[in-house]
């Protein structure tokens, strides 16, 4: 399986860090993947083999969980780091703007 | 549609002399006013005379913290009445917000209510500020600067009170919110129709500019030299349309992640499905209206345009998260360039 993550998710990790309050580091490993860590917390990032209806793992300890796309990494790694952390729902209002 | 507005400020910022003074004007018969009044026994709606064609209705206990059901009722009722005949044919609704209140809730509250749709439209938020104890309730009491940051208008008073200009005041209200339009009443006076007329919707070109501004090259940005250092402005400029999904993706983290902190966000949007009707994005916290469509781009730029306002919002981070989102919509969609080599065994 490959865990080559492509720079823009790297980059995009290594900025959530600063916007959550996090103190942390986000680097890569020999293999391509990701590996962040925060406190001590040790993540490793990677892409999700083919075939799955996912497309990112993130492991930590023994344990892999999978993640369909950036949103749900985001909040994985978060929920992972951040114990202040309370995911909101999106909502979509019943009233429209002003004609 | 019957537009409503939210009338909020800090205590004994003018919020009901305001109203009281309007209500009178030839400009602004025909408005149903909600007063929320914070305490058992109201004292506002008594101090305002209306014309017989306006009228008050009056709730008690804050709004933003367990009364929002009650308002919606209380807004259910007034267009059950109307409807009837036994209320006035009232063409706009001002809910006056308690001093105290935080009007995020309250317009989650009228934006969510289901059985409201298709019969009420969200204005804006007016905001009043006291000219001379304003720069002191800033620094004491954080309700103050949400009130600031979620307006679309400001409305300075007091103004007669004081011995100079409110130059400090004024900056200080230009970096919480460098989008609201500020107005001043002089004693006590001020033009209904500067303050209350419409300015969120697909047809408030003038208003929308004054958002997108904010995203002009070399425009001043955020308050991290000032007094308020949490409360920041982001402007994102995107050259290439956007997928609808990305949006919506988009939305979703900020949602999630900023909650809370997102005090508004506006939009114009390029969306690859759509490109000739530029896609008006409006959101406050974690809710945002559907998308309104422009008939037509307003001008030449045919740019995406978001400005965000909130707390601690860092512009690496949206930035970075749109491109990601970006890239992986586009992977998904299988128009992207091809993942790096390493990507692939």
């Amino acid at each position: 399986m490959s865990r080559a993550i492509p720079d823009y998710l790297a980059a995009l990790l290594q900025e959530s860090l600063p916007a959550w309050g996090v103190a942390g580091v986000v680097s890569r490993s020999a293999d391509g993947g990701l590996e962040l860590r925060a406190a001590s917390v040790h993540l490793q990032i990677a892409r999700a083999p083919p075939g799955l209806p996912f497309r990112w793992l993130v492991g930590d300890g023994d344990r892999n969980r999978a993640v369909s796309g950036v949103p749900g990494l985001l909040r994985t790694v978060r929920a992972s780091i951040d114990p202040s952390y309370r995911p909101i729902a999106v909502r979509i209002a019943t009233l429209p703007l002003a004609p | 549609m019957i537009p409503v507005w939210v009338l909020t400020g800090f205590l004994g910022s003018g919020k009901t002399t305001l109203l009281g003074r309007l209500l009178k004007s030839p400009d602004f018969s025909r408005t149903a006013v909600i007063i929320n009044e914070f305490g058992e026994i109201g004292l506002d709606h008594d101090l305002i005379e209306t014309s017989e064609e306006s009228f008050v209705a009056l709730q008690t206990g804050c709004l933003c913290c367990a009364v929002r059901d009650d308002l919606v009722l209380t807004l259910e009722d007034l267009l059950r009445r109307r409807a009837a005949g036994t209320a006035p044919p009232f063409e706009r609704i001002v809910i006056e917000t308690s001093g105290l209140a935080d009007p995020a809730p309250i317009l989650h509250a009228l934006m969510l209510g289901p059985t409201l749709a298709g019969q009420l439209v969200v204005a804006g938020v007016v905001t009043t500020v006291d000219a001379v104890n304003g720069w002191r309730t800033f620094d004491r009491h954080r309700e103050a600067l949400k009130q600031v940051a979620v307006a679309d208008r400001l409305l300075l008073t007091k103004t007669d009170l004081l011995d100079a200009p409110a130059t400090r005041l004024t900056a200080r209200l230009a970096a919480l919110n460098p989008a609201a339009r500020l107005l001043t009443a002089t004693f006590g006076e001020v033009e209904a129709a500067g303050l209350f007329d419409l300015v969120c919707g697909s047809r408030a070109p003038a208003e929308l500019a004054r958002w997108l501004a904010l995203s002009a090259p070399g425009e001043r940005r955020g308050t991290e030299h000032g007094h308020d250092p949490e409360i920041t402005s982001v402007a994102i400029v995107r050259d290439r349309p956007m997928r609808a999904v990305g949006l919506t993706l988009l939305l979703e983290v900020l949602a999630d992640h900023c909650g809370g902190d997102l005090l508004r966000l506006k939009g114009l949007v390029n969306i690859v499905e759509c490109p000739e009707r530029p896609a008006v994005i409006h959101g406050m916290q974690h809710v945002f209206h559907p998308p309104a469509w422009l008939a037509r781009w307003p001008s030449q730029d045919r740019r995406s345009r978001l400005v965000l306002i909130g707390r601690n919002l860092r512009q690496a981070w949206i930035e970075a998260l749109l491109t990601a989102l970006e890239m992986e919509v586009d992977e998904v969609h299988g128009v992207a360039a091809k993942l790096p080599a390493t990507d692939e065994q």
